[in-house]
């Protein structure tokens, strides 16, 4: 870790995304950056068919409730989204529209399952 | 280390034909690549430590994919059916060019791109399966449409499918002569009292189209109709497309025989109609009380509240926030889309005064019957008849086999589908299907995701549990490219590809700086743009 941050300038905190599977892929992601970008920046298989333009909702993300309950409010066209989303959950977000922040240290957020 | 190397050496690379590069035919290819790759790291890291769990050995040492489509460009409905006020959903191509872009990342795959390659008719499906290991049928329901079934759909001129309509305006290359008959009528000389230089490229059309159908390609004609130019300007529409639309079509009736809790469209989309006028387009939308009070029915309440309940709930919500009473005036906006809920068209009459185009729709007022989640529109007798100059048919895509498919029972002429089971073609053979020609016309771009994902995983299983069958001649795009250089095809590759990108985006042929493209419109303009 503290070599990580003598490297880099940016100030970043340790998430974990949970594949459909239940594989674990704990990251270093940088404050500010979108969940998406994130996850793509470490190779993990989240899709983010419209570049993050809230035009698809194929980077759908599940938080834990405490998290998701300190996430900042969705937009109608979020929600008009997550209306598409497979297996849509009370703690849906899409990861396109979260950004990090230093409060995240140490969180999970799932990729839900579609099935296969 | 050394040994795998050895070892892989001596195996074949796994061969694939993908046929259609839509977003199915991308989706499945990004995800076979994957997954084989995966697979072959499993069978070779076994020998490092003493975990076996993987260690079963795998027949392939990579895998080589040829992505096969008749026109000269990818992307299938990405590009010649989501509307071009869309860009951010278009943003997906930028998605699948990377499985181009990083070609060479892994020694072990490696991906073609075949574009002006027709499957059927230049090269036969049989022959496809005995070249290449595994065959993916990707080619979509764009060939074809679903009938109403009701007088007068085939005779009267102004009747046009929404499928033919969307290919026109989005710059199919097949789809050209539509526009003629769009332009007659919206814009017919009434006469002596108007002539042509009245006519100006912002003049609003007084034409009525009627669109049949509510799902969200009926909204999307709907929507590029009443732009017309000023509020498509922006956008990849074709100039020569605008030219026809001019300032828009003053009035479009979307019309569907059911109720507003059972349309097919998305929220986002009927969202965007209500915003149209609020973002200076010109356009009030319209939905009347009285309809949306027709269709809560018991039935449809209980659909409101049960599983599934909350995307129809909040298009419930908004329709009710923008209803008005009939004959009430709502904004001063020249043009209005209007949505029409419990109205069965059953007939399309011709023009009082020329009796071979349509001049109305006539509709059989309906209510719903039935239980929860089965309700059916009855007709109640009451007829209603909606002028129309222009009739758009949008109730649906349909899919139709490949020569020779039929023959073989690998097509459900029932379902309009590929005959498969996740994705395998019934009985010995290396066949497999996804996308819309799998499951029907019907999803969004995403929805192609798990669907390619279900294919894969039953091509995987096929891997693992078949000696694969191709065999007879079995040499992959070496065989291809035999096969279309004996016949003379005309055949468009990655690169070729990128340079029609280039003529297009040429600023000698953009009408501003905002415009993404000016889409080339003939094939053979295309083929000279690939050889520049
Ligand atoms: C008008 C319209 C608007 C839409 N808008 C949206 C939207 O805004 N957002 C969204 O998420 N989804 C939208 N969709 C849905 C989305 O486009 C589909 O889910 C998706 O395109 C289906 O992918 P596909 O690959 O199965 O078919 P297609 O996209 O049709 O691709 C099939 C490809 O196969 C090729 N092909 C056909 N026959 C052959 C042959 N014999 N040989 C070789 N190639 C062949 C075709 O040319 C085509 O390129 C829209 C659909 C339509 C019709
Ligand atoms: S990437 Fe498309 S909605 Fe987030």
């Amino acid at each position: 870790r503290s070599n990580i941050r003598a490297f880099s300038s940016k100030e970043t905190v340790t998430i974990t995304y949970c594949d459909p599977d239940g594989t674990e892929h704990p990251v270093e992601a940088e404050i500010g950056k979108h969940l998406l970008d994130v996850a793509h920046d470490n190779n993990i298989e989240l899709e983010g068919a419209c570049g993050g333009e809230l035009a698809c909702s194929t980077c759908h993300l599940v938080f834990e409730e405490e998290v998701y309950d300190t996430l900042p409010p969705k937009s109608d066209e979020e929600e008009d989204m997550l209306d598409l989303a497979f297996e849509l959950t009370e703690t849906s977000r899409l990861g396109c529209q979260i950004r990090v922040v230093k409060e995240f240290d140490g969180i999970k957020v799932r990729i839900p399952d579609d099935g296969y | 280390n050394n040994n795998d190397d050895v070892n892989n050496d001596n195996k074949p690379r796994l061969s694939v034909a993908v046929v259609g590069a839509g977003p199915a035919g991308f989706y499945a290819s990004k995800y076979l690549t994957s997954s084989v790759l995966k697979r072959i790291t499993q069978s070779t890291s076994s020998g490092d430590d003493d975990d076996d769990t993987h260690s079963t050995p795998f027949g392939f040492s990579g895998i080589d994919i040829d992505l096969i489509e008749r026109l000269p460009t990818p992307y299938g409905l990405v590009r010649y059916g989501v509307a071009p006020d869309h860009p951010e959903v278009k943003n997906v191509e930028n998605d699948f060019a990377a499985l181009f872009n990083k070609q060479g990342e892994s020694q072990n795959s490696s991906i073609n791109f075949y574009g002006n390659v027709d499957v059927g008719k230049q090269i036969p499906l049989s022959k496809l399966q005995s070249l290449y290991d595994v065959v993916i049928l990707a080619y979509g329901c764009q060939a074809a449409d679903k009938r109403l079934n009701i007088p007068g759909e085939d005779t009267l001129e102004g009747v046009l499918s929404a499928r033919e309509f969307v290919a026109w305006y989005n710059g199919h290359p097949e789809f050209q002569h539509i526009g003629p008959i769009v332009e007659r009528c919206l814009w017919k000389k009434k006469s002596n009292t108007t002539n042509d230089d009245d006519i100006t490229e912002t003049s609003i059309s007084p034409a009525r189209v009627v669109v049949i159908g509510q799902g969200n390609v009926a909204l999307d004609v709907a929507r590029v109709l009443a732009k017309g130019k000023p509020g498509l300007i922006d956008t990849d529409t074709p100039t020569s497309v605008l030219n026809v639309l001019k300032g828009g079509v003053s009035h479009v009736s979307v019309v569907g025989r059911r109720g507003h809790v059972q349309g097919a469209f998305t929220i986002k989309e009927l969202r965007e109609l209500t915003k149209l006028d609020k973002e200076g387009h010109n356009v009030s939308f319209v939905v009347r009380k009285e309809e949306l009070e027709m269709g809560m029915t018991d039935a449809s309440m209980e659909e409101l509240k049960g599983p599934g309940g909350r995307p129809k709930s909040r298009i419930d919500k908004l329709l009710q926030d923008n209803a008005v009473e009939e004959d009430a005036q709502s904004t001063d906006a020249e043009k209005s889309v209007e949505i029409r809920f419990l109205l069965n068209p059953t007939q399309l009459a011709p023009h009082e005064s020329n009796l071979s185009k349509v001049g109305h729709v006539l509709c059989e007022r309906t209510r719903l019957e039935g239980d929860p989640g089965k309700q059916r529109p009855v007709g109640t007798g009451e007829m209603e008849e909606l002028p129309a100059d222009l009739v758009l048919v949008s109730i649906g895509y349909r899919g139709m086999p490949l020569e020779g498919m039929e023959e073989l029972d690998f097509f459900d002429s029932s379902s309009s589908t590929v005959v498969n089971e996740h994705g395998k073609l019934p009985g010995e053979n290396n066949l497999f299907v996804t996308g819309w020609i799998k499951r029907g016309p019907t999803g969004i771009i995403g929805t192609n995701i798990m669907d390619a994902k279900d294919t894969v995983k039953s091509v995987m299983n096929y891997l693992e549990t078949s000696v694969p069958v191709a065999g007879v001649e079995s040499q992959g795009r070496d065989g291809l490219n035999d096969h279309l250089g004996a016949h003379d095809v005309k055949v468009v590759d990655w690169n070729q590809f990128l340079r029609i990108v280039s003529a297009e985006i040429d600023t000698t042929r953009l009408r501003s700086e905002a415009q993404p493209r000016e889409k080339i419109l003939a094939v053979s303009e295309m083929l000279n743009a690939a050889q520049r």
